[in-house]
């Protein structure tokens, strides 16, 4: 994401870059010169300097070709014409200016550019490379190819190729595909070159800020080798003579090229209006009189590419005999960009602001129905629903999720489940999040003794964006169900008509009383004098007696379920104190009993005991010894329970029950959860079969 | 090296972006969400919408060598969801702790703020106290010197600010970005994860870096 940010901002500075870029001229000098492989016997003045060039240029480009034939140069590349040819080039610059090399040369066999910027701009050009690319022999060699320099200039790129491509005149494909080689291939290298250290053959880097397209200005110099297709040598001679060069023109194979589109795309020529510049008998203007009698042809080119950038000129130089080519050469007045930093700070920061103000607007945005969910009254084992609506307002794709709270794992309470707890919305969509709230005997027992209530705040966190607090909370009506044995016998009114307040105390009382077993906290006890606890809870009471006056002879009662929606009318009658007659099958009484047992967050046998009692197992002495350490309260339930089971059994001719059964199903059901369960139920089953 | 001519490539101003965390704390109604809107889209609501939750939003403040982008976090400041803010000032490198100076109460919140970002939050913070709705200057309750004592005894940038006039605002963001130390490390850590990026199975969770 940060790096299209970067090229974002990369971006819009380019396309902006007028707003603070002024240009400043240039005039450039570029020249091209197959020397057929001929000494550097003649003064080269006529070609880089003519009378005619009154103003000295800021820069020279100049390109050589076939420049040494020899088998050194391509074997060693060692060459002892390129210091000839470089002296006298140096001879030749324009006398109104000094000349400083940007590079001294680069060559690669007869392949050679020289690069000169007059003297006090050296100090405005910085990050000088050059490169070779060979495509001659084996498609690598240097008998063909080009060689590269380019340069920064003050803020513009500039960059010249010397190139020598292949030639055949029937078929022009080849010079198309070598240009199109070194266009690929010419990837500048950050190397100095050192005097007749020689560019290794090819720079891969392939760092694409080098690459020729990076430039800010090409100029393409060469012996491009286009010949003059479906004309032959007469007529065209004719036409030179009659200096209808326009009309020969047409026959020209790079221009057909360049108008199909099939080459130097981007590139611009000048209008040639001199005359063909190959072939030549050596020393002198006369056209080839060798056997092959070449048809002429303007074989050395100069193209450019980039913005800002002027032809003055383009032309040959017949003066210049020594070769079977002439030379060519151009001036061109280009504007090199000069950034005003002041401006250019300002629209970087005109960018950012831009930039800011989108990140901002494509941030994730949601609506919710509600920030605060208000569940009403919650009772024990009783699932309560609500839906939350998210929906997407922002202009993106969101993705929420419920992150947790700092020190905490889940992202809510135990009580409520979020569903889904993550999703994504797209575009104007809407997503309903379903939370409900179900209090079980883990969550209930804080929440009746009025520790725990039912608050929470959801984090709603956008990814990528921002966090919503969600804020949910519940009346939750306290029930007998999943309060403790010495909480339920302190309290002599049903479960909701004592306020919260006493019901803490009454909590507090029963706690600090379940560490000093039997010693009653009178002082905290609300009546105590007049109100000793009960001996066994109401509720449990209440649930047994109405098994034994109606469900003692019922078939398959502990077996068969009850139904869920009458547990929770019987529930609400125990909590309430009404009606006396309590609703539902004995079936769900006899369900509502041992859920009863099951949710006690202290088991009958408190846990403290459990070991002991697995010990004393077998030992019916020992086992009554048990049952008189464990606290009134709870060994009045386990009493009373047990006589009433023994009672069941007397009547399990007709409900069919055993001993085995119910003790595993009584003293089992109330420990579930335990891991070890199986084993004490045994235990406890045996316990109690020897109680009877 | 291939630099015969002798100058430099231009420097453009973008050459380095630095991503920081930055968290607004205090009391509610002290005007945090206003100083992000200030900042960030240079407006003013007298009427702002109480922050439930944590908004986010990006603002890049341009330096004379670097530009500073900086990741906002403005918190809820209802005591309730105090215990929610740590998510949003861990990893944070910068905070701005808010105040009223028409507010005394707000003042003592913000030094408990202060506090707890001395003892939770990464120990090179920066941080920032603002007293803000200094344009209230005739219902002032916390006077200038207490707080700026205050805050140079615990090493804290200080301005009063007023996001209904714009006072130093930019100024003050501007100093704490001027005062974030700007190595290679800090450009580049908590870069955060932007979009919907379905692939990443385990996102990281939380409202903080990432």
């Amino acid at each position: 994401m940060e790096s299209s940010r970067d090229n974002h901002i990369k971006l819009q500075m380019r396309e902006r870059e007028s707003d603070y870029t002024n240009l400043q001229p240039y005039r450039i000098f570029c020249g091209t010169w197959n020397v057929n492989g001929q000494q550097a016997s003649e003064a080269i003045n006529e070609w880089l300097c003519p009378a005619e060039d009154s103003e000295p240029p800021d820069i020279y480009a100049i390109g050589f070709q076939e420049l040494d034939l020899s088998k050194n140069a391509y074997i060693f590349s060692e060459s002892v014409r390129e210091e000839d040819w470089y002296k006298r080039i140096k001879e030749a610059l324009h006398p109104k200016a000094k000349y400083k090399k940007v590079v001294k040369l680069v060559r690669l066999v007869g392949m050679m550019l020289v690069v000169f910027i007059r003297k006090g701009l050296e100090l405005e050009i910085y990050d000088v490379m050059s490169g070779t690319v060979g495509t001659g022999i084996m498609g690598v060699m240097g008998n063909k190819g080009g060689v590269a320099v380019r340069f920064g200039l003050r803020d513009s790129t500039l960059c010249f190729v010397n190139s020598h491509l292949a030639a055949h005149t029937v078929e022009f494909e080849r010079p198309h595909t070598d240009f199109k080689d070194i266009n690929s291939r010419m990837l500048f290298g950050n190397r100095t070159i050192s005097d007749h250290e020689l560019v290794p053959c090819f720079f891969f880097f392939f760092s694409s800020e080098n690459s020729l397209l990076f430039c800010s200005i090409v100029i393409w110099l060469g012996d491009l080798n286009y010949r003059l297709s479906d004309i032959d040598n007469d007529a065209c001679k004719k036409l030179i003579s009659d200096g209808r060069l326009q009309e020969l023109m047409k026959y020209d194979q790079l221009v057909r090229q360049i108008s199909q589109k099939n080459v130097f795309l981007d590139y611009l020529e000048g209008k040639i209006s001199f005359i063909p510049t190959y072939k030549y008998d050596p020393g002198t203007d006369t056209w080839d009189t060798s056997e092959k009698c070449r048809t002429p042809a303007w074989c050395d080119r100069i193209l450019w590419r980039g913005s800002n950038v002027g032809q003055l000129c383009y032309r040959s130089h017949m003066a210049c005999k020594l070769s079977d080519h002439k030379p060519v050469s151009s001036i061109f007045e280009s504007g090199i960009k000069v950034i005003d930093r002041a401006k250019q700070r300002q629209v970087y920061e005109d960018v950012m602001k831009q930039l800011d103000k989108w990140e901002n607007e494509f941030l994730p945005q949601v609506e919710v129905s509600t920030m605060e969910i208000k569940f009403k009254d919650i009772k024990f084992i009783e699932q309560k629903k609500e839906i939350l609506v998210v929906s997407n307002t922002g202009q993106v794709p969101v993705q929420f999720e419920f992150i947790p709270k700092p020190s905490d794992t889940n992202f809510c309470e135990p009580w409520l489940s979020v569903e889904p707890s993550k999703a994504v919305i797209s575009v104007g969509a809407k997503c309903e999040v379903h939370l409900s709230v179900y209090v079980n005997k883990d969550t209930g027992p804080s929440l009746n003794s009025g520790k725990a209530r039912i608050e929470d705040i959801l984090v709603l966190h956008l990814d990528g964006g921002k966090d919503l607090f969600i804020t949910v909370s519940g009346n939750y009506i306290p029930s007998s169900f999943s309060s403790s044995i010495e909480t339920l016998v302190r309290m002599f009114k049903p479960v909701t008509d004592v306020e919260t307040g006493s019901l803490i105390e009454i909590v507090s009382a029963s706690t600090s009383l379940q560490h000093l077993i039997l010693t009653i906290d009178q002082a905290s006890s609300p009546n105590p004098s007049e109100d000793p606890p009960l001996d066994i809870p109401k509720e449990i009471w209440r649930l047994v007696d109405h098994l034994y006056k109606y469900g003692m002879e019922q078939d398959e009662l502990f077996r068969q379920p009850g139904l869920h929606s009458e547990i929770q009318l019987i529930r609400d009658c125990l909590d309430q104190g009404k009606p006396r007659l309590l609703p539902g099958s004995v079936h769900s009484v006899a369900e509502a009993l041992l859920l009863f047992l099951e949710v006690l967050p202290e088991p009958v046998v408190p846990y403290e005991h459990y070991d002991l009692c697995l010990h004393v197992c077998d030992n019916f002495t020992q086992a009554k010894q048990v049952l008189q350490r464990l606290p009134t309260s709870h060994r009045n339930v386990f009493k009373y329970i047990c006589a009433f089971l023994r009672e069941l059994l007397k009547h399990s001719a007709s409900n069919f029950l055993d001993a085995r059964f119910l003790g595993e199903l009584h003293l089992n059901g109330h420990q579930s959860s335990r891991t070890a369960h199986q084993t004490r139920a045994d235990h406890r089953s045996s316990l109690l079969c020897d109680a009877f | 090296m291939a630099n015969q001519g002798g100058a430099q490539r231009p420097n453009g101003p973008q050459s380095k972006i630095c991503q920081f965390k930055l968290v607004l704390l205090g009391e509610s109604a002290v005007g945090k969400s206003s100083l992000v809107l200030r900042f960030v889209k240079g407006q003013f609501h007298e009427y702002q919408e109480s922050t439930i939750g944590a908004a986010f939003l990006t603002q890049t403040v341009c330096l004379d060598d670097t530009t500073v982008k900086f990741e906002i976090w403005d918190t809820a400041g209802q005591e309730r969801y105090h215990s929610l803010a740590p998510m949003y000032y861990r990893g944070a490198q910068a905070a701005i702790v808010v105040y009223d100076i028409t507010n005394q109460d707000t003042f003592g919140r913000a030094k408990t703020w202060v506090r707890e970002l001395q003892r939770q939050a990464s120990p090179n913070i920066v941080i920032a106290l603002a007293g803000n709705k200094a344009d209230l200057a005739n219902k002032r309750m916390v006077e200038y010197e207490e707080a700026q004592a205050y805050a140079e005894e615990n090493s804290l940038l200080f301005m009063e600010t007023s996001a209904k006039t714009a006072m130093n605002v930019n100024d003050i963001f501007l100093a704490i970005a001027k005062k974030l130390p700007k190595n290679e490390q800090a450009g580049q850590q908590q870069s955060r994860q932007r979009g919907v990026d379905l692939s990443q199975e385990n996102q990281p969770s939380g409202g903080c870096c990432k």
